[in-house]
């Protein structure tokens, strides 16, 4: 299997990058703003939503409410249409929910690859849509076969794990690093960094940089945690689109930056359990 | 050793070389060369154990079993699959159970198929609201006395409780209705479904009916499915004995006569493996004892019935079960003479389901026939070496997930009497509860082989040429190209019936049209060298 | 006494129920597609009940051996996934089945657990389990979208998708992708390309493996089916030529869109037209004339349909079956004058019903169609209790309704389960068409025989 990394960004290519991370990290709006800053450098977006809660676009969309692809499948039938799931949102950003079933019934991994099958079908990946990236934002752990789709071969090829400080958090991006290996030695998926969603943990970034390194990867930002994400989000915005002045804009504008020149992507190396054990000692964390 | 027991020694090693390592080490525990000792004491036998993936097999799966072959054959049971539509489809008329319904108005759901045919977003968001608006439509369109509702594997992936649904609207229509979670995936073949059917039908159905059916010697036939006409021919065989046939599982029956079936005096097992659960659960609950039968072969349809004379100890009944074997054997006989001398000392070798590979052995006996391999598609170790290996049988992860069920007296049902006769019977010598298994009744030397491969029945037909393979579908046109006649015992080909006398007289004669078929002699053109 | 005794004319809705379905799932279309390629072995990924329904259900169709591995599924699998399983397979497979390609196909089960075939093929090369210039190809089948006929067509498309390959090479030969059809239709289609004298490609290609000789010797993979050398060539073919919308447009449009061979999309050459605007195709697409043997063929029809015309104009027909074969059916059936009133497949796909009525012409105002979700033989023979046909096409299942209902049974199509003959002789083409004919008066004429008055029992026809 080939390991050259992935070509740097020159001229017009199409980058399909999925953000995974433990639930509740923050996943959905660090995507968002920086999709939104993305958006901003004048790059084309497209967000998939992998989440059966359907909320990876709200910031996106102003509140709007999007009608997710399984939803619309199952009313429409085989007449639907690329319009009927895919909606306009924060400058020209396109974005899709693949919805599913509410918690307790059903097969929601199914779900991911039934709507992920639907948006190729319908050319949402085509040329003619002349998208700089595709964000898939998934669903917190990879619990079975039907989250780990949008990192198959010929899908997403980047991946960016959230995490935190916390104990758990890092023990989830090390198990999602693992699931990276085995979809890495079929296919041309690699690791393009961590992203700390900062919880202000004492001397979290210089844990999450020393992760990183064992990992073989990179932390590629650090966001602070600032309460202006959470100001813009009660008005259904992204920081960057409710107040672009704010010093919080200005680190997911870094963070964008720091993905669209992004030239380091690896096959990472998961840390055995007593090894990132050992990593939170020494970090001070289990005294 | 002797150069003959040196070839299978040699035969058994070709077969197993070609296998991976680990694939061979098991392979080498399920081909046995057949040993008998003292007291019938044969070789341990590895079966029901996983098939392993790759290898060309002829089992089939959980559902298969559940479905397919026990409550298949029943006709006034609305059986709805709750599934994709192949599961349904591919169970719908294809095992030749024929079904007599009483009259022009009695339900007979036989030629129908049901399913929901599940769909991709029925598989996303859950199947259940879909399975009871089916269920209502099975009964706005059909009225039936009671549906059976067959899990599937992505039904049993997703979580669809097909037994709540069936509670729910079995409340909401006032019909029987019940689930059985039969998922492909469950067990290592047909067995595990037998063992749930079995377990679905004892606590939803047997027992219902609280009128003691009129007659006298009153039994049930467990394990008969009415191949080809199979049950026709014993129940008439049964009512000129003047024994009265409650129930077959399931050959010809209807839910109602499984539903007295618990009044029986004595159950009767065909097919041991697919229906002995039945058997110990009924005696458990009601006191009924069990005996082993063989109604396939004349001599043992003779043997069974005598034995059932026996079990009943009464002068009439005996009487009337020799003039009914003297009427038979005679025909039985002749019939013999003229096929004996045409099939005499050839060979055959039998490798399907959990009985029939031992049961026609008796038939190609009777006819000079010897088998000279033979094995079972999804028995168990019991149904090789007989039941008294029974406690030493190893669960493992995949027999675990089959529900064992906890069955006590019933408080009231219990008849004290029978086991009480049971009990005088057993000290008279008379066996109950037994079976003695195919291994210690074949001879030394022969081939034994659980779940025969692909690869291993072509080596057995090209090293020991035998003239007749009796197997399935599947196995029937490969073998065949060898210019060996292939005999379907699941299907019987389109024949049968082959039980009791009669049947044995059909069989006599479709082996003699196989085995001598004029076609086997112009396989070569004349002109090829 | 009646087979189907709960069958009456009354049409109660149904929203949830299947009864009697006109079509299976789509893991057996894959399974007879992949038996069309030379030395391969079909492989279930899944349960062991999916491929050994499969292999009955074609066994007992072909009456030929049919071979098939499987994943042999455990509720471990089920929920750990089936990678073990397909590695130790693939392993077990090649070592000990020898074939030069594995072709795999997902199931209902797989599928929902989400196993990813190529990530995990990758991991046998890895582990070097498929031998030097040995391949395994796959397409995905989940049971619960699409029919038979869609698995059929999924397995085609993966065909292209691993291996059709465009280099410089001249492109001097053409592509057929014949669709679920019988071996003898595959071999018909061969015969009509040759007449027609341009060296061919036809894929899958069944012919001389579910059609095959007795002689006493088996060859565990028998001489038929496509090569792997043509599979990769069909990428520098002059043109395909796909023929059924359901079961060949998907292939013929990955090829298209993989390696730019131009693909001409036909409808299944059933009946005289079908036939004809395939004929022409082919000869304005390659720039040949059609050989006076063909035409002469072709006027061979034209004779027995005007023969025959006293004795089935006006008939009403109920046709049920796949997509691809009723499309052409109700054509023919139209063109001989006969009526065929009712078009019932179970495979879905909103294009149907439009697909029929433009055949028809506006011929059959009476015509019902229907399709996909509860269209089934239950309604078909409703429809047939509210109004009688004179004769049903389609497969042995019908012989319930015709034997309940008094009529004639031509069987055609997927699965014919009681008779012989189907796999064996065409009935594409002209000469197909003449025997479709052949099957369709001596149906009718024999009921009329049996059954009309003394007097009217006729020697000369």
């Amino acid at each position: 299997m080939s390991t050259a990394a992935l070509e740097p960004k020159t001229e017009k290519t199409f980058r399909k990058v999925a953000i995974y991370g433990k639930g509740g990290i923050g996943k959905s709006t660090t995507t968002q703003n920086t999709v939104a800053a993305l958006a901003e450098m004048g790059r084309k977006v497209m967000v998939v939503g992998c989440d059966p809660k359907a909320d990876s676009t709200r910031l996106l969309l102003g509140g709007l409410a999007q009608k997710t692809v399984l939803d619309s499948l199952r009313e429409e039938g085989e007449d639907l249409e690329l319009e009927d799931i895919m909606k306009e949102g924060f400058r020209n950003t396109l974005c899709t929910e693949s919805g599913g079933p509410e918690p307790g019934v059903g097969c929601a991994g199914r779900g991911i690859i039934t709507s992920i099958n639907m948006l190729e079908q319908l050319g949402a990946y085509e040329e003619e849509q002349d998208l700089d990236y595709a964000f898939y934002d998934v669903l917190g752990d990879v619990v079975c076969g039907g989250f780990a789709m949008p990192i198959r071969e010929g899908k997403a090829q980047e991946i960016y794990i959230v995490v935190s400080g916390e104990m758990m958090a890092m023990y989830a991006a090390n198990n999602i690093c693992k699931g990276i290996v085995k979809f890495a030695e079929a296919g041309g998926v690699r690791l393009g960094g961590l992203i700390c969603n900062s919880r202000n943990v004492d001397r979290e970034a210089d844990l999450i940089n020393e992760l990183a390194r064992k990992l073989g990867t990179q932390m590629i930002h650090f966001v602070p945690r600032n309460n202006d994400v959470q100001r813009a989000e009660i008005k259904r915005q992204t920081v960057i689109d409710w107040n672009p002045e704010c010093e919080q804009a200005d680190e997911y504008r870094a963070l964008a930056k720091a993905i669209d020149e992004n030239e380091m992507f690896v096959v990472p190396t998961p840390l055995e359990i007593e090894e990132l054990e050992s990593l939170l000692i020494e970090f001070g964390m289990f005294n | 050793m002797s150069p003959e027991s040196a070839s299978i020694e040699a035969l058994k090693e070709e077969m197993t070389a070609i296998y991976p390592k680990k694939v061979a080490k098991k392979r080498n525990d399920q081909i046995m060369i057949n040993e008998v000792g003292e007291e019938d004491a044969v070789p341990e036998i590895k079966a029901n154990t996983r098939t392993a993936p790759g290898i060309i097999t002829q089992r089939g799966c959980c559902y298969a079993g559940c479905k397919g072959v026990v409550l298949g054959p029943t006709r006034d049971i609305v059986n709805l699959v709750h599934g994709p539509i192949g599961c349904s489809f591919y169970a719908w008329l294809t095992r030749r159970n024929q079904t007599r319904p009483p009259s022009e108005e009695s339900e007979n759901f036989m030629n129908y198929m049901f399913s929901t045919d599940l769909q991709d977003d029925e598989i996303i968001f859950g199947g259940e609201k879909k399975l009871a608006e089916a269920i209502r439509e099975v009964y706005d369109i059909f009225q039936p006395k009671a549906i059976g509702v067959f899990s599937t594997c992505p039904v049993g992936l997703i979580g669809d409780d097909v037994h709540a649904v069936s509670r729910q609207m079995s409340e909401e229509l006032g019909i029987n209705i019940f689930g059985f979670s039969c998922e492909g995936y469950k067990g290592v073949s047909q067995s595990a479904g037998h063992h749930i059917a079995n377990n679905q039908l004892f606590k939803h159905v047997i027992g219902n009916g609280q009128e003691v059916p009129e007659g006298e010697f009153k039994i049930n036939l467990l394990g008969e499915y009415n191949i080809g006409g199979d049950a026709f021919v014993l129940e008439d065989i049964f009512e000129r004995c003047g024994i009265t046939l409650l129930s077959t599982f399931s050959g010809n029956s209807s839910i109602a006569q499984f539903e007295s079936s618990h009044h029986a005096d004595l159950n009767l097992v065909m097919c041991h493996r697919s229906i002995n659960y039945i058997a110990e659960m009924i005696e458990e609950k009601y006191g009924t004892p069990w005996f082993k039968v063989n109604f396939i072969g004349a001599e043992g349809t003779a043997k069974s019935l005598r034995k059932i004379a026996e079990y009943f100890d009464d002068d009439g009944l005996r009487e009337r079960v020799e003039t009914v074997i003297a009427e038979e054997m005679a025909k039985v006989e002749a019939a013999q003479k003229v096929y004996r001398p045409k099939l005499e000392g050839k060979t055959a070798m039998l490798f399907v389901g959990g009985s029939r590979a031992h049961h026609y052995q008796d038939l190609f006996s009777e006819i000079g026939m010897e088998t000279i391999s033979a094995g079972y598609e999804f028995a168990h170790r019991d149904d090789y070496e007989g039941r008294k290996v029974l406690p030493n049988i190893k669960m493992d992860a995949d027999s675990r997930n089959i529900e064992e069920l906890t069955v006590s007296k019933d408080p009231e049902g219990y008849r004290e009497d029978r086991a009480e006769y049971k009990k005088a019977k057993e000290d008279e010598g008379f066996e109950f509860s037994d079976y003695k298994g195919m291994m210690p009744e074949m001879k030394d030397g022969t081939l034994v082989i659980d779940d025969i491969s692909e690869h291993e029945t072509e080596l057995l037909l090209k090293r020991l040429k035998p003239d007749i393979f009796c197997a399935g579908i599947k196995e029937k046109y490969g073998v065949q190209k060898f210019g060996i006649p292939c005999k379907q015992l699941h299907s019987y080909d389109y024949g049968g019936p082959y039980a009791g006398f009669a049947g044995a007289i059909n069989f006599y004669e479709d082996i003699d049209r196989m085995v001598n078929a004029s076609v086997w002699k112009h396989l070569k053109a004349p002109w090829a060298g | 006494m009646t087979l189907l005794r709960h069958t009456f004319d009354e049409i109660k809705p149904r929203k949830a129920l299947t009864v009697n379905s006109a079509k299976t799932c789509q893991p057996v279309g894959a399974m007879y597609a992949a038996l069309g390629i030379h030395r391969c072995l079909p492989h279930s990924h899944g349960s062991q009940g999916c491929c050994s329904y499969h292999r009955s259900a074609l066994t007992r169709h072909y009456k030929e051996p049919v071979m098939a591995a499987t994943s042999s599924f455990t509720e471990g699998a089920s929920v750990f996934g089936g990678q073990a399983n397909l590695l130790k397979g693939i392993e077990t497979i090649f070592q000990v089945y020898d074939p030069d390609v594995v072709a795999v196909h997902t199931t209902c089960l797989s599928e929902t657990i989400g196993d990813d075939i190529p990530q995990i093929v990758s991991k046998c090369n890895d582990k070097g389990f498929i031998p030097e210039g040995k391949l395994v190809i796959h397409c995905n089948t989940p049971s619960y979208v699409g029919s038979h006929v869609t698995g059929f067509a999924n397995m085609v498309t993966g065909m292209v998708k691993y291996l059709s390959t465009s280099t410089e090479t001249e492109a001097t030969r053409y592509n057929v992708i014949p669709g679920w059809v019988e071996p003898s239709d595959m071999r018909e289609l061969k015969r009509l390309m040759g007449v027609l004298g341009l060296d061919t490609i036809l894929f899958p290609d069944t012919s001389d493996v579910l059609d095959c000789e007795l002689d006493g010797e088996r060859d565990f993979y028998p001489d038929g089916g496509t090569t792997i050398e043509d599979l990769r060539a069909t990428g520098d073919s002059a043109a395909t030529f796909a023929l059924g919308a359901w079961a060949s447009k998907p292939a013929g449009e990955e090829l298209e869109s993989k390696c730019g061979v131009p693909t001409k999309h036909l409808d299944l050459p059933i009946g005289l037209r079908a036939t004809d605007r395939f004929i022409d195709a082919v000869r304005t697409t390659a720039g040949i004339e059609v050989p006076t043997e063909l035409t002469k063929e072709r006027g061979r029809l034209v004779d027995v349909m005007s023969d025959m015309h006293q004795y089935l104009h006006g008939k009403r027909v109920a046709l049920v079956g796949d997509p691809d074969q009723l499309v052409a059916l109700s054509e023919f059936c139209a063109d001989l004058d006969m009526r065929p009133v009712y078009i019932v497949s179970g495979t879905p796909g909103k294009a149907f019903e439009h697909d029929v009525l433009e055949r028809l012409e506006e011929r059959i105002p009476e015509v019902k169609i229907a399709n996909g979700a509860n269209a089934d033989m239950f309604l078909l023979h409703q429809w047939i209790k509210q109004e009688p046909v004179d004769m049903i096409i389609g497969n042995t299942y019908c012989k319930y309704i015709c034997r309940d209902e008094n009529i004639p049974l031509i069987r055609h199509g997927f699965p014919i389960l009681d008779r012989v003959g189907h796999s064996l002789f065409p009935t594409v083409g002209y000469m197909g068409a003449m025997r479709l004919l052949e099957k369709i008066l001596d149906a009718v004429m024999t009921k009329q025989d049996l059954e009309s008055d003394e007097e009217k029992v006729e020697l000369v026809m």
